[in-house]
């Protein structure tokens, strides 16, 4: 490496907003109780129960990512953050994972209880120190554990940095926007605050609008009906503001001729505990899922494409919920990738003539198990398909994972790294870049526009849909 | 021989090893303490496939982009730990096994090892006081096993070829900053080997669970075709 002068981002001061838990404490909202949503008491001994719940929550894997680290750099050019932002050393995953591994070896480990000073471990002083650490695990990095799989010895950082904010969470130091979120999904299951009315409009427009393409009352999009092969989760971002990729999956369900519905209540499979790293709500809102499922007798539980409702959903929900997976958990794409496997549907690919590459979102890649599948279907759904570079595992993240898409106050910096992600992008010449995943959308979205790319961001399912061969 | 070092050889080194022994004991006893949680989901790969590849790990530079790009820092980091087995194995041949320096090719052979595992360590050093980056993260901790390292393979270049009858203090030098290693290393950042089986494990494990690791091995998952396999193509 060579010699760099340090100058650092300065995001760690950003000042702690309470705002939103001050109303949600004025309008006595009932998820504010002891063991769901918790705000910010300036009063509280915050930094003792803190250090109370390290000591608790503390795990095997967790524990000795925090003794493994030697120090040795190599994570550093893994970093998106410290990509782009080379002169400034505190951008470095190991950096960041040292704010909690120094407070651990102050508390937990041998050397650092007796000779902190020797292994640079220190504890929180006060409120101020914790919205500084807050300021660096929800500000400085996006969970992506690009880093994770770049340690020679295996320090999983993502997972430190989740354990942090989790135990944040419980002293309420967090963004106002993970506030938000968290609260909107413990009061109303969903984490957009979409109304049962709404939803339920919502999911008939679209009905309307496929028999009117289809001109048969047979195609409709189903809600709670029972003994069904699918039950189809989506995220809220769909209903709210993107209810066509329902009707897209609801056009390739008819045309394969599945038996699914959408659940009434547990129909949203994104889960905000990922990012804020509360088990809790983790384990509240998967449990609402597979709930859904079992209530239904669905014999399969298919998600829409949304990277970290996936790996919530198929991966952690369970463990966060103590609850044993009893029925196939899947990506939609992988259900699509059964479809034409199958030839329950037949497509054109002419129909998408532009050129497209392939964003993977780092829950699925790296956290999680689709890698192939999505190229598997997108060879054979497009013309031209181009993969950008690095990709499958070793591909950059969005910029815009691990929640920071509802953090504002951390926007500027997201979108200052992001120019790493920009030049990846413009290099694959692509008109189209397809991501399955709905944060992502928002986020490539986003650094398009920052970075005033000619590109447009798809997903899956709409360009499987396109190409959709309609049988006569 | 004078006594002293006959004692550093010997009577020292067992008492700094059963010291070294019964700290780290106590170290995974600790480990063992915190819990570890069930995994609830089914599988869509290999546990012991990911654990393996994740354990394999360090004899893959191409595995991963952080070495993959950086060939000559994967290279000096496979001699300075070759250079640790043979300063390590140094000090069991001195004692046990003398004859086997009395052969000048293995004797050199030792020289060379070591001896590039301090130039080794002294790029690293010098790397760590340059670098912000590394400067921001390092402790003192950091500083003085690298230094300490340093000096040992300095002395283990010296002590290889066991001439005691012409000078003694190479070989003392050698056999005293063994002796402090085997205490200090259990409390310092040296004993990461002992760590890195468990991290390597626990990432393979969940990675290996998921297909995620190895890469490319989803296709050949272990879990029988009529279970709940949770996703993914056959």
């Amino acid at each position: 490496m060579k010699r760099r002068k340090a100058a650092v981002s300065g995001i760690a001061d950003a000042p702690l907003d309470t705002r939103s838990q001050e109303r949600a404490r004025l309008d006595r909202i009932p998820s504010l109780a002891p063991d769901r949503l918790q705000t910010y008491d300036a009063s509280a001994d915050n930094v003792g129960r803190f250090l109370r719940l390290l000591g608790e929550r503390i795990t095997r894997p967790l524990a000795v990512s925090l003794t493994a680290c030697v120090h040795c750099g190599l994570c550093a050019d893994s970093c998106h953050y410290f990509l782009a932002r080379p002169d400034d050393p505190t951008m470095t995953p190991v950096y960041k994972a040292d704010q909690i591994r120094r407070i651990f070896k102050r508390h937990l480990d041998w050397t650092g209880r007796v000779v902190p000073w020797w292994v640079h471990a220190g504890s929180p002083r006060n409120d101020e120190d914790l919205n500084r650490l807050k300021n660096i695990v929800f500000g400085t990095c996006s969970a992506c554990r690009r880093c994770t799989l770049n340690c020679p010895m295996g320090v999983d950082t993502g997972l430190l940095v989740r354990f942090t904010r989790g135990l944040l969470t419980e002293v309420g130091i967090v963004p106002e926007g993970v506030f938000n979120v968290s609260r909107d999904q413990w009061e109303t299951g969903n984490q957009m605050a979409v109304t049962e009315e709404e939803y339920l409009e919502t999911l008939q427009w679209m009905e309307d609008e496929l028999r009117t393409e289809f001109g048969t009352p047979e195609v409709d999009i189903p809600v709670d009906r029972p003994d069904c092969d699918v039950l189809y989760t989506i995220n809220p971002r769909e209903v709210k503001f993107d209810p066509r990729s329902i009707a897209n999956a609801a056009r390739v369900f008819f045309v394969a001729g599945e038996k699914w519905t959408l659940p009434k209540w547990g129909w949203d499979q994104t889960n905000f505990g990922l990012f804020s790293g509360d088990d809790k709500l983790g384990a509240y809102v998967a449990r609402n899922v597979y709930e859904a499922a079992e209530r239904l007798r669905a014999k399969r539980i298919v998600i829409s494409e949304c990277g970290h409702g996936y790996r919530s959903t198929r991966w952690e929900g369970y463990n966060w919920a103590g609850y044993d997976q009893k029925v196939p958990t899947e990506s939609v794409v992988v259900t699509l990738q059964r479809y034409l496997r199958e030839g329950r549907i037949r497509v054109d690919p002419a129909r998408n003539p532009d050129p497209v590459t392939f964003h993977d979102s780092c829950n699925i890649a790296r956290s999680g198990d689709l890698v192939e599948e999505p190229r598997w279907v997108l060879r054979r759904v497009v013309t031209d398909f181009r993969e950008m570079h690095p990709n499958r595992r070793e591909n950059l993240c969005c910029t815009g994972g691990g929640g920071l898409l509802s953090m504002a106050e951390y926007r500027p910096l997201r979108l200052e790294v992001a120019k790493i992600k920009a030049e990846q992008l413009k290099a694959t010449g692509a008109k189209l870049v397809c991501t399955m995943c709905h944060n992502c959308i928002d986020g490539l979205t986003d650094v398009i526009k920052h970075y005033k790319l000619e590109m447009k961001v798809v997903q899956v399912l709409d360009l499987v849909s396109n190409a959709l061969v309609i049988p006569e | 021989m004078s006594k002293l070092l006959s004692a550093l050889e010997n009577e020292v080194q067992i008492g700094a090893l059963l010291f070294m022994t019964v700290v780290y004991t106590l170290r995974l006893i600790w480990i063992f303490r915190f819990k570890s949680g069930r995994e609830r989901t089914t599988a869509a790969g290999s546990e012991a496939a990911g654990i393996s590849y994740s354990l394999m790990n360090v004899a893959m530079p191409w595995a991963m982009e952080s070495t993959r790009k950086r060939p000559w820092f994967y290279a000096q980091f496979v001699i300075f730990h070759l250079g640790v087995v043979a300063a390590i194995t140094a000090t069991f041949i001195i004692p046990y096994a003398p004859a086997l320096f009395k052969v000048k090719a293995v004797v050199r052979l030792f020289q060379v090892i070591i001896g590039a595992a301090c130039l080794v360590g002294l790029l690293r050093f010098i790397r760590r006081l340059r670098n912000p980056t590394l400067r921001l993260i390092s402790t003192a901790d950091d500083y003085l096993s690298l230094a300490l390292m340093i000096l040992f393979f300095a002395a283990g270049v010296l002590a290889v070829p066991n001439e005691y009858r012409k000078a003694e203090w190479p070989i003392a030098i050698f056999f005293g900053l063994t002796a402090f290693f085997l205490i200090y290393v259990p409390f310092s950042k040296i004993c990461h080997y002992l760590y890195y089986p468990f991290s390597r494990y626990f990432l393979g494990r969940t990675l290996g669970h998921r297909g995620a690791m190895p890469p490319g091995m989803k296709g050949k998952r272990t879990c029988l075709p009529s279970s709940p396999d949770g996703g993914g193509s056959r």
